[in-house]
């Protein structure tokens, strides 16, 4: 069961425009274009006609055509014309979705309308803070929703799927993992103190001396993870939390459900130094989505398994404290969206 | 006293804090100290369900919550709270000298 009432990412801003741009969301199809002043919109991506999808019509004016028997609905969904037949009847009209326009994300609720709050939209604004260079990109996943964000919580994975690529740079040997959570979070916290710092680092923050690093994922429900990874010169308070100089980065991940089996991955690597210099924003954002490959192709064998047997037995072991912390704010979430919608359907 | 017989210094006091696990290891054995109002416990940190170190799970109310499976543990007494764990943890002595935490094995 997916968690409806949330804000979910459903495309990067460049994919939405002018042509009706598909994809499916919590199992429902969608289209979304933008109207003629740039404004996008969200439809059930399905005719009320004869359920052919309206993203395979077109856009005439602010009205999307559907391409099997020409019927056009505007933009708040409601048919305005039929070819050969003057009647529009009442219930001639698709399903709209709120969608806001933000941190170069197209964002979808794909609940209750009139819970559609923007407020409540995860801050990304990393990626249009001019104080940080990004670049964000999209991972079509052939495994469920969960499986991405059991990966993000855990890092002792680094050494052993990322063996060759970002692995070493990323390792905290025998760091000390503090798990802290909150009624709608769980923090994964990892400091290395007093070290050498790793080449990567050194590279851009020139140290000269030890540093005290930090790995901080912060999740919140849904599927938002946001890692903060960074260091800076041991002694100057970073533990305590006054972060002096040293560099910072953020991996920043947004996960949307596309079916049970199948995810729409969107993330992004942001950083704080040299943030015009589009070059290394690039260089830094391939090496992690090289990484980022090597765990797409180990979700989708974990799902080919799952597939097979999904209720074989698994154990847990304590670097699964963060998943677990995770999966139990999901299940408890999933049970009090169950309940609100039993008693709306009581009323 | 604290030197002799079954008593073993396994920490410095100033470094069991409140609402903390601190793991350390008496001989072979996995234990965990904590402190509640001031006082220094020690219990078993290997919970008694599956395994894990209830030292990396969370301290609320006087008890320790494993990681994993969310059973829960009295801090001073070991008893057990909250299932799927159903036998206690076993408890141990604590004496302090000075700045050292002393655990008796016996």
């Amino acid at each position: 069961m997916f968690l409806r009432n949330y804000w979910y990412v459903a495309a990067t801003d460049t994919d939405v425009g002018r042509k009706p741009f598909p994809r499916t969301i919590l199992g429902e199809p969608v289209v979304f274009f933008r109207t003629e002043d740039g404004t996008p919109v969200a439809f059930e991506d399905r005719c009320a006609h004869r359920h052919l999808p309206l993203s395979m019509g077109k856009l005439v004016g602010d009205r999307l055509q559907c391409h099997y028997h020409g019927l056009q609905f505007d933009k708040t969904g409601h048919c305005v014309r039929i070819p050969g037949q003057d009647q529009i009847p009442p219930n001639a009209k698709v399903k709209t979705y709120p969608v806001v326009e933000r941190y170069h994300w197209i964002w979808i609720w794909m609940g209750d309308p009139a819970l559609a709050d923007p407020d409540k939209i995860t801050d990304f604004h990393w990626f249009d803070d001019p104080n940080w260079g990004a670049k964000a990109s999209y991972l079509h996943v052939k495994s469920n929703w969960q499986l991405v964000v059991d990966n993000l919580l855990d890092l002792t994975h680094l050494a052993f799927v990322h063996e060759t690529t970002i692995g070493n740079a990323a390792r905290a040997e025998h760091a000390v993992v503090k798990v802290t959570r909150a009624p709608n979070n769980v923090v994964v916290t990892r400091w290395i103190i007093d070290q050498d710092p790793p080449p990567t680092f050194q590279k851009v923050g020139k140290f000269a001396g030890h540093v005290d690093r930090w790995q901080i994922i912060d999740y919140v429900p849904p599927a938002f993870l946001r890692l903060d990874v960074g260091a800076t010169a041991t002694g100057t308070g970073a533990p305590e939390g006054k972060r002096v100089g040293g560099v910072t980065m953020r991996n920043l991940n947004a996960i949307t459900p596309e079916t049970e089996t199948t995810s729409h991955y969107f993330w992004g690597q942001a950083h704080d130094f040299d943030v015009k210099n589009t070059e290394l924003t690039n260089n830094i954002f391939e090496q992690i989505q090289t990484a980022f490959f090597e765990d797409v192709a180990v979700f989708s064998a974990q799902q080919r398994n799952l597939d097979l047997n999904p209720n074989a037995p698994q154990i847990d072991i304590n670097a699964d404290t963060g998943v677990i912390q995770a999966r139990r704010i999901i299940d408890r979430l999933r049970g009090e969206e169950r309940a609100a919608m039993q008693m709306t359907a009581a009323e | 006293m604290a030197d002799s017989g079954t008593w073993h210094r396994v920490a410095a006091l100033d470094a069991v804090k409140e609402g903390e696990a601190l793991p350390v290891k008496l001989g072979d054995t996995a234990i965990a100290l904590y402190r509640l109002d001031g006082q220094v416990h020690a219990i078993d940190d290997v919970c008694t369900h599956e395994f894990a170190l209830l030292s990396q799970g969370f301290v609320e109310d006087g008890a320790i919550e494993c990681p994993l499976h969310a059973a829960r543990f009295d801090i001073a007494t070991g008893r057990c709270l909250a299932a799927p764990a159903e036998r206690d943890l076993r408890t141990y002595p604590v004496r302090i000298d000075g700045n050292d935490v002393y655990v008796s094995a016996a």
